[in-house]
């Protein structure tokens, strides 16, 4: 439903943003560990399980519909040969199930989103990567986090407007093309007014950033991140 | 206080004074505890003008010091005195729920959490906005909006606030609500800018009106003597000085 955080009191919203990003980190890791479709399905059961802990459901997963197609796509570009036999099956699996691994992620990634505040993202990166690093990354996190909504809202009212003047009946290449146009344009306006108000508001590298602390059920957290990290490990090792 | 001496500010040309003019050759003093508006038809300067209070906009020449410090030696100092409430709030707010918001100034200048959660509480308790922390951004009316807008600039305990035509698209009663708190702030002793083509709402409160016209200061005078003037500059004013009767110019 949303590429930003949703208040809530869901058990993902109690967790500690540092055993969220861990956990999201051992899902990653799993999934290009267990590449076959029986771990995959498992990791599936996984993942959609993440995002119900964060009260989210399919809708958020419908934020990110901007990826699919080149999901989609990768596979039938992977299969396509130049000569006979024109398509590889096996070719277009083995990236289907690579695009597959990138959709559960996205999951798990959209029960993040929804159930972490974006200072508590970069709280979370600066605590972990200490110096200049963490500051720079935490600072990359902050201003991505708020810029996205902005633009997902500017795409859509573009979207809105054209139909609004019935430029919904329009080919889809022209509407696209027409959406394409408005939303650079409003993302260069939208960027510059988020940096003036960014500004006006004295952003800083270094500001006051919320307290963390790991409560009982990060314990848990932890615990699945790191096992789900090790788990990845031993198909190496 | 604030002082202007010489401001001008232009858009385009090379830096060489071919551009167009916005604001020219501006000096003012704006007293703490002023509460002041900046009036004139659309493309007047307004804007521009109060932009150059806390370092937003650059002048091409003359100088800007807030608390006798200019503001380009110290952009941290200024923004936190002179807070600012843009046009459309959307533009402003940058979190997703309220009470992140309007924490989001006194963090970037590194208070303690205590600080903050203080901070946060008055400026909501300020803007009638009590006890709605985690309501979402998105959710909020236009009028709702604005007060939060207004709440993340008090937050910052600034000594001037300003509004760049803080009516806009309100209705009645948010239009009413947003006087109020700004009535509030008045008698907190807080100086006030408010940019605007319309005084009606808050000719009343104002102790001085300055009126811009093509960048310059047309008129600089009490309500009482600006509101005969101002309808020159394509200045909505009401009948009664008080502001009590509304009318058009």
């Amino acid at each position: 439903m949303t590429l930003a955080y949703v208040p809530g009191n869901s058990p993902a919203h109690r967790l500690d943003p540092r055993s969220k990003l861990l956990v999201q980190a051992g899902v990653a890791a799993a999934a290009y560990a267990y590449t076959t479709p029986r771990g995959l399905a498992v990791l599936t059961l996984f993942a959609v399980g993440c995002l119900r802990l964060a009260g989210g459901d399919a809708r958020d997963v419908w934020t990110y519909r901007f990826a699919f197609p080149v999901l989609v796509l990768a596979p039938l570009v992977a299969g396509v040969t130049l000569g006979a036999p024109w398509f590889r099956p096996d070719r277009a699996a083995t990236t289907g199930l690579a695009s597959y691994r990138v959709l559960l992620i996205l999951v798990v990634a959209a029960g993040y989103v929804r159930s972490t505040p974006v200072r508590e993202s970069r709280a979370a990166i600066q605590h972990t990567v200490p110096g200049r690093a963490g500051q720079f990354l935490g600072v990359g996190v902050a201003l991505v986090f708020r810029f996205l909504p902005l633009l997902k809202r500017d795409l859509l009212t573009a979207r809105e407007a054209i139909r609004a003047r019935g430029g919904g009946a329009r080919p889809v290449r022209e509407r696209m093309r027409l959406v394409a146009v408005a939303g650079v344009n409003r993302a260069f306006e939208r960027a510059d007014r988020l940096g003036t108000a960014l500004n006006a508001r004295c952003f800083a590298w270094n500001p006051t950033l919320p307290r963390l602390a790991f409560g009982r059920a990060d314990a848990v957290a932890l615990a699945v991140g790191v096992g789900l990290l090790a788990a990845a490990l031993t198909t190496v090792l | 206080m604030i002082d202007l001496n010489g401001v001008t500010c232009q858009y385009g040309g090379a830096g060489d004074g071919t551009g167009i003019t916005a604001v020219d050759e501006v000096s003012l003093t704006i007293p703490d505890g002023e509460f002041l508006i900046v009036a004139g038809a659309n493309g007047s300067g307004k804007t521009t003008l109060v932009r150059t209070f806390n370092g937003l906009s650059t002048p091409d020449s003359g100088t800007v010091a807030v608390n006798g410090t200019p503001v380009e030696d110290d952009l941290v100092a200024a923004r936190s005195a002179v807070g600012m409430v843009f046009q459309d709030p959307r533009d402003q707010l940058v979190a997703a729920t309220v009470g992140a918001d309007v924490a989001f100034g006194p963090e970037n200048l590194g208070r303690s959490h205590g600080e903050i959660a203080r901070n946060v509480a008055a400026a909501l308790d300020a803007v009638n906005m009590t006890g709605r922390e985690d309501d979402r951004i998105a959710s909020l009316s236009g009028g709702e909006r604005e007060r939060v807008a207004i709440a993340g600039a008090l937050a910052m305990e600034p000594d001037h606030l300003v509004l760049d035509e803080p009516f806009t698209g309100l209705d009645e009663p948010a239009r009413r609500s947003v006087v109020e708190r700004l009535e509030e702030r008045r008698r907190a002793g807080m100086g006030v800018i408010v940019v605007t083509h319309d005084l009606r709402d808050v000719l009343g409160l104002a102790d001085r009106v300055v009126g811009l016209a093509d960048g310059r200061v047309a008129v600089d005078a009490t309500p009482e003597a600006a509101v005969e003037a101002l309808p020159e500059l394509d200045v909505r004013v009401p009948v009664s000085a008080d502001g009590d009767e509304s009318g058009d110019s």
